[in-house]
């Protein structure tokens, strides 16, 4: 116990030595939690519209101001003699309304009156949230035409749970804190371990009485430290800047938090053993550690959109697991009932990692 | 310029490319992390909202109450998750994410029908995921219009909006992450593999030869580039095909207009790679500065998420961030098939953007040389 302390000592002096260590382990990981979980977001507002208003009467000028005093939309003025075509094309709009003539008559007579909505779908996310909004607009203003006469058979009252401001930031940084807990205490002790194999230091380990588990737990421990402290940063920034609280019982997630910390410290660990090569080494973190919580680990799209063909190396991904923890702690608040599993499954593999992580260090000292 | 382009810059570049061309792992790194990465991001990322679970707690148990789920589930934007027999339950579901939305159809939604009278139905949303619940809430909304207009087709006369959805009329989500990807791979490849390269003759000492030699710093700053230059472009075709092949990206536009961002944006990316490397005393120490520069240029690129739903503040800034201007070029000219006319204000600005680092880069490495 005493020599895992001494190890742990050991590493953490060595880091508060190096200014550029000292960089990645505490200011990296809150500025770019902070700075990506408030831009990342898929809900664009204020999207730039043209209307070309053929019918050119008061109630086609009403209809095109409905559009005008929404939030999701920015009236671009259409330059005379221009298609709406033409400025979809160039760019200065994402979406073009257009009236038809006896859009007026059409309404007053009863009979149904069609509108013509343009959306450039190169971002099919954007296109589909376009129409769902102007559907909705047109749908109101329908009503306020025709209102006073009939009210809809069927009305729904809906309620939005959990996030009921729908702001994007709110699921995004817990996202974001997920990703920065996967690289930057993987990136430090990845490098803490190729270090030793680098620079052959790995040979005064050996003739020292210390054994290969009190060596890694060492190891361990020290980015633990490191990676308790970043999520304690993160958590602080969750709580402020991202107005979040914890939702219920946040004890799976201080659980799931110390458990996933471990994880990534054991993976970084073994990649170091494995790699005696700092640069290849951080590398292949960032390639295995980043890459794969980024794309496989529903922090921005969901999981159940990937292909049945890759979804399945998701289910190896500890971030998967620790994402589905914090969303729940910070939003739903479903407690030990929604998430036990999850933990299991992040202690599970973290498990995993440390026993090859013990493996490949007991290999290194052949190859040093 | 014919000076430059002497007997002593080929030799110098002739070195180069056998250098390059013996390290295997840099050929290597040069096709396998961009194949890789642009069949992950291009299958991974799907922004579509589609198969929501959707439960319901049917108090009604009506033929009118059915009609209704059958009408909100008949959309591929929903499946049915299960029933529940009260929304007690249903709530409790929701909060252990078992649920994405719910619908409780109260016990006199067929009464109050048949008596004219409006019935309101709930729709409870799990809206941790904003751009879910949006998209959800759209088409509950949406669903349930249809059904009224069905029921009033007597009565009302709404405005019927008919949407058209240009370019990608598919809505195929690929297009916009393969072509949002694609700056971010020449970048970060770009840096990642000119900074190896300059590093490494920093780190081995091998700089002191190169001053023997009798080349210019000039020379030798070029005769490190050209070679690279070449190999990038090669990694740029190869991510091309694959994008076209894989993902039929379509290829509407101009090629020589997009080589040509292409080509400036992989000057920028070992511009960049060069900066970094001066800055760096060690190999190891280049890939830990890439940390801190490519994930904010990625993320705050508009190739993954539109540009138009960053914060105000941040938005401008994507202004001197080439990826982005790279990714506006990309999707205009492929996806949309525009002309130099449209998008010259992007390419002006990758232009600037890719002689300043280049620029800045040059001239560190000769100060460092000298």
């Amino acid at each position: 116990m005493r020599r895992i302390a001494a190890q742990a000592r050991k590493e953490l002096t060595q880091l508060l030595r190096d200014r550029l260590g000292l960089a990645l382990a505490l200011v990296l990981p809150v500025a770019l939690t902070a700075l990506m979980g408030t831009s990342v977001s898929l809900t664009v507002t204020d999207i730039p519209m043209v209307i070309q208003d053929l019918d050119q009467t008061p109630l086609s000028r009403r209809y095109a101001d409905a559009f005008r005093t929404s939030l999701t939309f920015r009236v671009v003025t259409l330059p005379p003699a221009t298609s709406p075509e033409r400025m979809l094309n160039r760019g200065r709009a994402r979406a073009a309304l257009v009236i038809p003539e006896h859009f007026e008559r059409d309404l007053r007579r009863g009979r149904p009156a069609e509108a013509q909505l343009l959306v450039d779908a190169t971002d099919s996310n954007t296109a589909q949230l376009t129409r769902g909004n102007a559907a909705q607009i047109s749908r109101a203003f329908a009503q306020q035409v025709t209102g006073s006469r009939a009210t809809p058979a069927i009305q729904t009252a809906t309620r939005l749970w959990f996030n009921p401001g729908r702001e994007p930031r709110k699921f995004y940084g817990p996202g974001f804190l997920v990703l920065t807990l996967s690289i930057f205490p993987t990136v430090l002790s990845a490098l803490a371990m190729s270090r030793e194999g680098e620079q052959k230091t790995i040979l005064q380990v050996y003739v020292s009485s210390i054994s290969a588990h009190e060596f890694l737990l060492g190891k361990i421990l020290a980015g633990m430290v490191i990676g308790l402290t970043q999520c304690l940063l993160a958590v602080g920034l969750m709580l402020t800047l991202f107005g979040l609280r914890f939702a219920g019982d946040p004890t799976p997630f201080v659980a799931a938090s110390a458990l996933f910390v471990f994880c990534v410290v054991s993976f970084g660990s073994l990649v170091g053993a494995a790699i005696p090569n700092q640069a290849a080494a951080v590398q292949a973190v960032g390639l295995g550690g980043f890459l794969l919580a980024f794309l496989l680990s529903g922090l921005i799209f969901p999981i159940e959109n990937i292909p049945a063909a890759l979804r399945w190396i998701s289910s190896f991904v500890q971030a998967r697991y620790y994402v589905l923890v914090v969303r729940d702690a910070f939003l739903q608040g479903g407690g030990w009932a929604a998430t036990w599993w999850a933990v299991l499954a992040i202690g599970a593999i973290g498990l995993a990692y440390y026993t090859l992580a013990w493996r490949s260090l007991r290999r290194m000292q052949v190859k040093a | 310029m014919g000076a430059l382009f002497g007997g002593r810059f080929w030799a110098l570049a002739l070195k180069e490319l056998r250098q390059i061309g013996r390290d295997r792992r840099l050929t290597i790194s040069l096709i396998v992390p961009p194949t890789l990465q642009i069949l992950l991001f291009g299958f991974a990322l799907d922004s579509s909202v589609k198969d929501l679970r959707l439960a319901i707690v049917d108090e009604s148990r009506t033929a009118e109450s059915r009609e209704l789920i059958s009408v909100l589930t008949q959309n591929p934007t929903f499946r049915l998750a299960g029933a529940y027999a009260t929304s007690d339950a249903l709530g409790e579901a929701l909060g252990r994410g078992r649920l994405d939305v719910g619908v409780v159809v109260p016990y006199d939604f067929a009464r109050l029908r048949a008596r004219g009278r409006p019935a309101t139905v709930q729709v409870l949303l799990n809206a941790s995921n904003a751009n879910t619940a949006q998209i959800a809430q759209g088409y509950v909304e949406g669903a349930v219009a249809f059904l009224n207009r069905d029921l009033h087709r007597s009565r009302a006369a709404p405005v019927e909006l008919r949407p058209a959805f240009l370019y990608n009329p598919g809505l195929v989500n690929a297009w916009f992450i393969v072509t949002g990807v694609f700056g971010t791979l020449i970048i970060l490849n770009g840096s990642l593999v000119s900074a190896a390269t300059m590093i490494r003759e920093k780190e081995r000492g091998t700089v002191e030869q190169l001053l023997m030699t009798p080349a210019s710093a000039l020379e030798v700053v070029t005769a490190k580039l050209v070679p690279l230059f070449v190999l990038l472009m090669a990694m740029v075709g190869l991510v091309l095909v694959v994008g076209r092949l894989v993902f039929d990206v379509p290829f509407r536009g101009s090629p020589a207009l997009v080589l040509a961002a292409c080509a400036c944006c992989v000057l920028t990316g070992i511009g960049l790679g060069t900066f970094i490397s001066t800055f760096a005393r060690s190999a190891n120490q280049t890939q830990l500065i890439s940390f801190f520069v490519n994930p904010p240029l990625a993320m705050l690129s508009g190739g993954l998420t539109p540009i138009e739903a960053m914060p105000k503040w941040v938005q401008p800034l994507t202004l001197l961030n080439p990826i982005a201007h790279f990714t506006a070029i990309a999707r205009a000219v492929l996806v949309k098939g525009a002309g130099l006319d449209v998008v010259y204000p992007n390419l002006l600005a990758l232009v600037a953007l890719a002689s300043l680092f280049v620029g800045v880069s040059a001239w560190r490495f000769r100060r460092q040389l000298s």
